[in-house]
């Protein structure tokens, strides 16, 4: 039963009038004049006013724990679904404001930001699917309008071309997590998340290999949208080439969704399966921790460079769900290491969307100098290039420790734990590489002029946002830990029946 | 040809030519063809599942799955059509303005 006062239907309805509502009224109006500042603000407001309910909801404590699994209804209210959509909800705001900005001189207002709120509903509704009907239909309502969204500016053929490859593997994944989701039910008979993984734990011996076939092809569907090697090949093409702002969306919002979905199926079906397994999923973080930095190394474009670091950074998020089985805070990290990786990543995408607004350029050689020229959105570059890296005093540290050091614990269970901590401090070291280089552009080279840009109001708001948020939850992080361990599930073997 | 094995295996060769066309073709047209002669094949899937069980989810799952791989093809012709537009083609070894 689906609940009208719960928080998923609250947010939808809000954002989906909203949605539905600026078409309506652009074509109502009858000015030829851009009311792009108009759109813009009402998208702000409804994302706003969807952040206030999911928070509301989560203090007064009428959700439900952690991660509720239950066998009633397709959607549920819980913390890990808010803990998700407060991470989506940021990044959304963070793309609409700056949007302001970047959209000043394109045109199709209207469509441009019903699409990121229709998106922003998709990935919402991930969080909180407990059915894999209303996962596989929340997962097309974010991904559809996202094909739209990068193939937006019309008359770009680099815009054009990245969206063709985003569909074409983005078509194909779907069909692959259709195909997984199949297997399930002809294996277990229900579509429910929890029912279907109670009867996968209860599976005929000589059944195990489909099961495990279904998880595979489950890894491989997700992992299209997170970007786990070996499907990443689409990623650095469409996340350069779509308009930086859908970029962001892209990076820092679809992706999450992805590992929501993923440990919502994948880890706890995985302990219901055989544990052992977790194995490939470090094997896999493994590969696209190293193969995203390397792949970053040789590149000259600095929105390429950010998406092959999202790569990586979607390596380290994947050490926690691989170790999760085994060490408590498992989960826990990979929830803490999302939040704080959307930050970071939009901040860094955002940087690089002033700078395409200002000086029109964004290969490597364009940011030299840049320090004189736009001090603001140097130095959030800059702080956003060390929080990825995982430099002390902000908050990608924390969260890599905390991922780092659940990899070490899970040693006492399983001799491959330390490897994977091994690998990810040899890969920030790795990734150092090339942010500094970047840095090294913007502050040491001489660039072309020292004149300071004005740089555009909107842009500056999102990226001090930005800042703030790296530099105050660096030094103060308790509150973003206690919200990531109150919304994991803690210890999954409890949650399931393990084999 | 009635039993829920045929139809699995009607799937199987749907998927491989599917599969074949993606790694073969190189008309963007024809790799829109092959993603949804997988997904038609997964939906057979589902539905031999929902009567060999039997069990009426499956059914509702696989129209559910219609109405958004629709939806989704929209898009993507939708893409191609700007894509001609720039290039007089859809071959996509033309789309090489990415690789740096």
């Amino acid at each position: 039963m689906v609940d009208i006062f719960s928080t998923p239907s609250l947010v939808t309805i809000v954002l989906g009038t909203v949605a539905l509502l600026i078409p309506v009224i652009d074509a109502l109006n009858k000015e030829k004049s851009s009311k792009n500042k108009v759109y813009s603000g009402i998208a702000f407001g409804s994302l706003v006013l969807a952040l206030v309910i999911v928070i509301a909801r989560i203090v007064s404590g009428e959700t439900l724990p952690a991660l509720s699994l239950s066998s009633d209804g397709v959607i549920t209210d819980d913390v890990f679904g808010g803990f998700f959509s407060i991470a989506f909800l940021i990044v959304s705001i963070m793309v609409t404001v700056s949007s302001w900005s970047y959209m000043k001189n394109k045109s199709n207002h209207a469509a441009y930001y019903s699409l990121i709120l229709l998106s922003s509903i998709g990935m919402i509704l991930i969080g909180y699917s407990t059915d894999f009907v209303m996962l596989l239909v929340s997962w097309e309502l974010m991904s559809i309008p996202t094909y739209a969204l990068a193939a937006f500016s019309k008359k770009d053929p680099i815009s054009n071309e990245s969206a063709v490859k985003y569909f074409l593997f983005g078509a194909l994944s779907t069909s692959i997590i259709i195909l997984a989701m199949g297997i399930v039910y002809g294996l277990t008979g229900t579509t429910n998340i929890y029912d279907s993984i109670v009867a996968l734990s209860e599976l005929k011996t000589e059944l195990i290999p489909f099961g495990l076939l279904a998880v595979g092809l489950f890894v491989a569907g997700f992992g299209f949208k997170m970007g786990l090697v070996p499907f990443h090949m689409w990623l650095p093409d469409t996340y350069s080439g779509a308009p930086t702002t859908v970029g962001t969306l892209l990076a820092a919002g679809t992706k999450k969704a992805g590992f929501a979905a993923a440990i919502r199926v994948i880890v706890i079906g995985l302990i219901a399966l055989n544990v052992q397994w977790a194995f490939v999923l470090a094997i896999i973080a493994i590969f696209t921790m190293t193969i995203g930095n390397l792949g970053a190394l040789t590149q000259r474009s600095v929105p390429r460079i950010l998406a092959y670091s999202s790569v990586a950074q979607a390596g380290y998020i994947l050490i926690g769900l691989a170790v999760a089985p085994f060490a408590a805070q498992g989960i826990d990290a990979s929830l803490f290491h999302v939040m704080n990786h959307a930050v970071m990543k939009s901040g860094a995408f955002i940087a690089a969307a002033a700078v395409i607004v200002v000086i029109s350029g964004y290969t490597l050689d364009k940011y030299k100098g840049l320090g004189y020229r736009m001090p603001i959105t140097a130095i959030v570059m800059t702080i956003s290039l060390l929080a990825l890296a995982g430099i002390p005093p902000l908050n990608g540290f924390w969260s890599k420790l905390l991922l780092f050091g659940s990899a070490i614990d899970s040693g006492q269970l399983i001799w491959w734990g330390p490897y994977l901590a091994i690998a990810g401090i040899l890969n920030s070291a790795l990734s150092l590489g090339y942010y500094a280089l970047i840095i090294r552009k913007m502050y040491l080279d001489e660039g072309e002029n020292r004149v300071r840009q004005k740089e555009p109001k909107s842009l500056v708001a999102v990226l001090i946002f930005a800042l703030g948020f790296m530099v105050i939850f660096g030094i103060w992080y308790g509150p973003i830990l206690d919200f990531a361990s109150m919304a994991s599930p803690g210890d999954l073997t409890q949650l399931v029946p393990v084999r | 040809m009635n039993q829920p094995s045929d139809f699995l295996i009607i799937a199987a060769v749907l998927i491989s030519i599917g599969i074949y066309g993606i790694v073969v073709k190189r008309n963007a047209l024809r790799l829109i063809i092959s993603i949804e002669l997988i997904a038609n094949a997964v939906n057979l899937v589902i539905v031999a599942f929902s009567r060999m069980l039997p069990n009426p989810q499956g059914q509702v799952f696989v129209l559910f799955s219609i109405a958004i791989s629709a939806a989704e093809v929209a898009v993507g012709l939708g893409i191609m059509i700007i894509a001609y537009r720039f290039y007089k083609d859809i071959d996509v070894t033309e789309y090489k303005n990415l690789k740096n």
